[in-house]
């Protein structure tokens, strides 16, 4: 469980984050929905450690981010916006890689390791090496190590961009699954159709503020249109240009 | 917890391994050691033994001018030729390296009894034609003083009165010194391995992370950040070890395999002993070596980038070594004090064969270490901080 109250982060004078409060529960998938540049990824930067919150708390499981950053990596499992893998391993070297460094002990990391291959339907690429990898099989091995040692907690940073629409679906059947396993997912996105077909808690982002958040239903009700899309741009409360 | 630093360390010297670039330049240094060491003795010996054992072949103008001093000449081992009829010409051109200008009016003084004047025509900026000028002018001055005395003594005068000075020289060149002309090379030599050894390695491991996008996920992992820049510190040290190792053997191997005493005609106090000596004084180098570079390293965005700097920080630890000539004889506590420059100074007594104090050992090993654990504890800072992330 993620638990967000009055966090605040400045760049300079650019307030990128402005008092955010929400909380993400277990058994549901939280959309963070924004337009480009809203705070969204810096948000996750600070959930997962990267980013020290200027003002307000987070927690993940109960342990505050600030104070006890070890403690909360341990929880999570992140598919950061940086996607970047070792060229010169193969897929199974760069999930072990992730693996040891979360100190799983080796007989049950290299299940967990065939698990994934197999969930995630990489056989064909387990143990070949990364160059060379498209798109989708580099996000693959990426998904892969961030559940490595099966965290409780999953934030996904936009996870189907420059997916092509298989690749896409498959993310989502994913998305799903760990849900039903019981897991608290947290995503960002600016796709609107994905946050509504995926997402049981939306919370809308607009330069740093949360402007709505609610069900995709609640959403409607609360802005009073009845196209989602209508629903989002009306949540954002800006005029329609190129931003 | 350590056991996190060396999964980092580990996985990065298995990334490295497979990159054949890496295993090409530990290959490349072995064998420009042994081609410049090699080559510069071959050439350095073969030179020396040549100018003082080939016989001389002076160009005379004007030979019938001077009988005496030329039959002086022959007798010291110099092959007398006729000059070219434009000896200037042909020493600018190359064709003679010197040649003697005799003139017409070279016999009358002579005989005479009043100074008579002689020419000799070189190249100043041809090297080779330097120490045939200094033959030359050594052969004419004893002539000179040959014949001075022989005026004297006939002339009932002690020789002594125009010696008011006689010098006699004591060289303490030991002949191990004598080939310190080719072993000089060898202190560069080592510091240019220590620094380039792991300088691939260390630039993908921090800014190619950067670069690829994998630094921000890693950094995700449960393991404080600044225990990832030690874990990469870590994996280019056994590089570079290895590097050390490979070029210090190939030069062992060298010495073995070629003759190199009786080359460069002397005795060389260069053993087994004497480069297991220099590894263990490098060690801290190549601390200080990894750590640097890390630092260095880690400040840029991508591998282009860090390959432009990294060559910066070779030079600036040359420096002290190009010193070294204008330096004291005996090592000062400053000297030992400077990394680098307290290893250089070190590794030349080894090679002199003299005998190297503990004490300064220490001194220089402690000193270097410290500067290393400072960069080290920079570069963890720099990982800590949300800055590793917004360049």
């Amino acid at each position: 469980m993620i638990q967000v109250q009055n966090l605040s982060k400045s760049f300079g004078k650019i307030k990128a984050v402005n008092y955010v409060s929400f909380s993400a529960l277990d058994g549901q998938v939280t959309g963070l929905l924004g337009p480009n540049g809203a705070g969204k990824s810096t948000i996750l930067r600070m959930l997962y450690t990267l980013f020290k919150p200027d003002e307000g708390t987070a927690q993940v499981d109960g342990y505050d981010v600030s104070r006890f950053p070890l403690e909360v990596k341990k929880r999570i499992g992140v598919l950061a916006d940086a996607r970047g893998i070792y060229p010169r391993l193969t897929a199974r070297e760069n999930i072990r890689y992730y693996g040891y460094l979360h100190g799983v002990e080796k007989g049950a990391l290299e299940k967990q390791i065939d698990m994934l291959i197999h969930l995630l339907d990489m056989q064909s690429i387990a143990d070949r090496k990364a160059k060379g990898f498209s798109t989708g099989e580099k996000l693959k091995v990426a998904i892969a190590r961030a559940l490595v040692h099966n965290p409780q907690n999953v934030l996904l940073d936009e996870p189907t961009n420059g997916l092509d629409v298989i690749s896409t679906r498959a993310m989502r059947r994913l998305i799903l699954r760990l849900k039903e396993e019981g897991k608290c997912i947290l995503l960002t996105s600016h796709i609107m159709q994905e946050v509504a077909a995926l997402c049981d808690h939306i919370v809308i982002i607009s330069q740093g503020n949360i402007t709505a958040s609610g069900t995709a239903d609640e959403l409607r009700q609360l802005t009073g249109q009845s196209d989602l899309e209508d629903a989002f741009v009306s949540a954002l409360g800006v005029k329609e240009e190129w931003g | 917890m350590i056991r996190k630093i060396l999964v980092v360390a580990q996985k990065e010297i298995l990334d490295h391994l497979r990159d054949y670039r890496t295993m090409l330049t530990v290959l490349l240094w072995g064998l420009l050691a042994i081609s410049v060491i090699g080559g510069m003795t071959m050439l350095l010996g073969a030179n020396l033994r040549e100018q003082i054992e080939k016989p001389f072949t002076l160009y005379v103008a004007g030979m019938e001018n001077a009988p005496t001093l030329l039959s002086f000449l022959a007798q010291q081992n110099v092959v007398i030729e006729p000059a070219p009829p434009n000896p200037k010409a042909a020493v600018s051109t190359g064709d003679i390296s010197i040649a003697l200008i005799i003139p017409p009016e070279y016999s009358e003084d002579f005989s005479s009894g009043k100074t008579a004047a002689v020419k000799l025509v070189y190249d100043s900026t041809r090297l080779s034609a330097a120490v045939d000028k200094t033959r030359v002018e050594k052969l004419l001055e004893t002539y000179d003083y040959y014949i001075g005395l022989l005026r004297l003594s006939v002339r009932g005068v002690s020789p002594e009165v125009i010696r008011v000075v006689q010098i006699e020289s004591v060289d303490t060149a030991t002949p191990q010194s004598k080939a310190l002309a080719v072993f000089s090379m060898l202190p560069y030599l080592t510091i240019a391995v220590i620094f380039s050894g792991a300088a691939a390695l260390i630039t993908d491991a921090t800014a190619g992370e950067r670069e690829r996008e994998s630094l921000e996920p890693l950094l995700i992992n449960p393991l404080p950040r600044g225990w990832f820049a030690i874990g990469k510190m870590l994996a280019a040290i056994p590089l570079t070890v290895l590097n050390l190792l490979i070029t210090l053997a190939s030069i062992a191997i060298l010495f073995r395999v070629l003759p190199m005493g009786e080359m460069m005609g002397v005795r060389l106090g260069f053993n087994a002993g004497a480069l297991t000596l220099i590894l263990l004084l490098c060690l801290p180098v190549v601390l200080l070596a990894s750590a640097a570079q890390t630092l260095v390293a880690s400040f840029t965005k991508t591998v282009k980038e860090a390959n432009t700097h990294l060559p910066y920080i070779a030079l600036i630890v040359s420096l002290p070594g190009a010193l070294l000539p204008f330096l004291p004889v005996k090592p000062a506590l400053w000297m030992m004090l400077t990394p680098i420059l307290g290893q250089q100074v070190l590794m030349n007594q080894i090679l002199r064969s003299e005998p190297v104090s503990a004490m300064n050992v220490l001194i220089a090993s402690l000193g270097t270490t410290l500067v290393s654990v400072g960069f080290t504890f920079i570069a963890v800072k720099f990982y800590e901080s949300e800055r590793i992330l917004s360049r």
